[in-house]
């Protein structure tokens, strides 16, 4: 018997357990081989024992696991539930003040304007106020939440 | 059936039910604790991991979708902490992680004890002698034999946890079967 014949049926003896089916001719020309072949029976036995004694390995779990698990992790759902609360909070207030803001602009873009006006300041100057009235809050929540962000990154494990 | 039952489960984790956390800890610890073992081939790593895990979950619980089985889901945040670990420890190609760096504890899962004293001795012989062939096989093999024939997963849900290719998945098997009976004593197991 040739070299091929015998890694054929090693393959295919591998192959029935990796995925589970052989083709009905792949399954008859194993069956044919191994009838004549003693070491690729051996090589079948082999396998499976191999594959035997890795399914029977067990492995002791240590005293707790699941318990502390258990703990770490109500512990971690009731700080994620909090977090939540003070999140929804935070959209709250930043949706109002949002809208007042939006509300509010028309008499306070005429408010930069009279401003502007009797202290003889230049456009561009009370426009950029105007800008900054607006962007400086939003800047400054943008900056908390990034560093509340990177406080929650540095503070993980792995 | 079993899509109603992940579905359910995908609502629990979205609520962040802590019953149902229990439920699932209790469950999977053994699955999971094994896994992680033959991934960091080490019972102290496996254990934190083990931890942060559960930690992942219930942070990321809403991104379960009960498409995938549970087991899965878990397993793939098991694998990418302790590649996240491996790569932070160690920079270099995730390949890496697979193969026992010079440096690392000797494989170390220990046998579980519940029969008699003798059935028990004969066990955990029988166990400390595959787990420490097991030792031997690049942790790349380790991982997708135990996904097989420990976790009886399908080449997809193997391919889904590791993020290969089921062309890859089949020829790591493959290897690890190769890999594994080379290794065999005759008569020892």
């Amino acid at each position: 018997m040739s070299e091929d014949m015998h890694a054929r049926a090693r393959h295919l003896i591998d192959q029935e357990r990796v995925e589970g089916i052989l083709a009905d001719a792949d399954r008859m020309w194993l069956a044919e081989h191994l009838r004549g072949c003693d070491a690729c029976v051996r090589a079948a036995g082999e396998t499976e024992r191999a594959l035997a004694s890795l399914r029977s390995t067990r492995i002791e779990l240590p005293r707790g696991l699941a318990r502390r698990a258990q703990m770490s992790v109500r512990l971690r759902a009731d700080e994620l539930h909090e977090r939540g609360a003070g999140r929804k909070l935070l959209w709250a207030v930043s949706g109002v003040s949002w809208a007042l803001g939006v509300a509010s602009a028309p008499w306070v873009w005429r408010g930069f304007a009279w401003v502007g006006k009797h202290a003889d300041i230049p456009k561009p100057l009370w426009v950029l106020g105007f800008v900054l009235w607006w962007a400086v809050p939003a800047l400054l929540a943008a900056g908390a939440v990034l560093a509340s962000r990177k406080r929650e990154w540095d503070q993980e494990p792995y | 059936m079993i899509e109603d039952d992940t579905q359910a489960l995908a609502r629990g984790l979205n609520r962040r039910d802590p019953d149902l956390l229990d439920r699932l800890i209790e469950e999977y610890q053994y699955r999971l604790f094994r896994y992680l073992i033959y991934l960091t081939g080490n019972r102290e790593h496996a254990e934190d991991f083990f931890q942060e895990t559960w930690m992942r979950v219930i942070e990321r619980s809403h991104q379960y979708n009960g498409k995938w089985k549970f087991e899965a889901w878990l397993f793939t945040i098991a694998r990418n902490l302790v590649i996240d670990w491996q790569r932070k420890k160690k920079p270099s190609s995730l390949d890496e992680l697979m193969a026992p760096a010079d440096d690392a504890p000797a494989f170390e899962p220990a046998a579980v004890a519940e029969e008699s004293p003798f059935e028990r001795a004969v066990q955990q012989q029988s166990d400390a002698t595959v787990q420490a062939l097991l030792g031997r096989v690049p942790a790349v093999f380790r991982e997708v034999l135990m996904l097989r024939f420990q976790e009886e997963m399908k080449l997809e849900e193997i391919a889904s946890i590791t993020g290969a290719p089921i062309s890859t998945v089949k020829s790591r098997l493959y290897r690890g079967i190769e890999a594994l009976r080379e290794m065999l004593p005759e008569g020892r197991i």
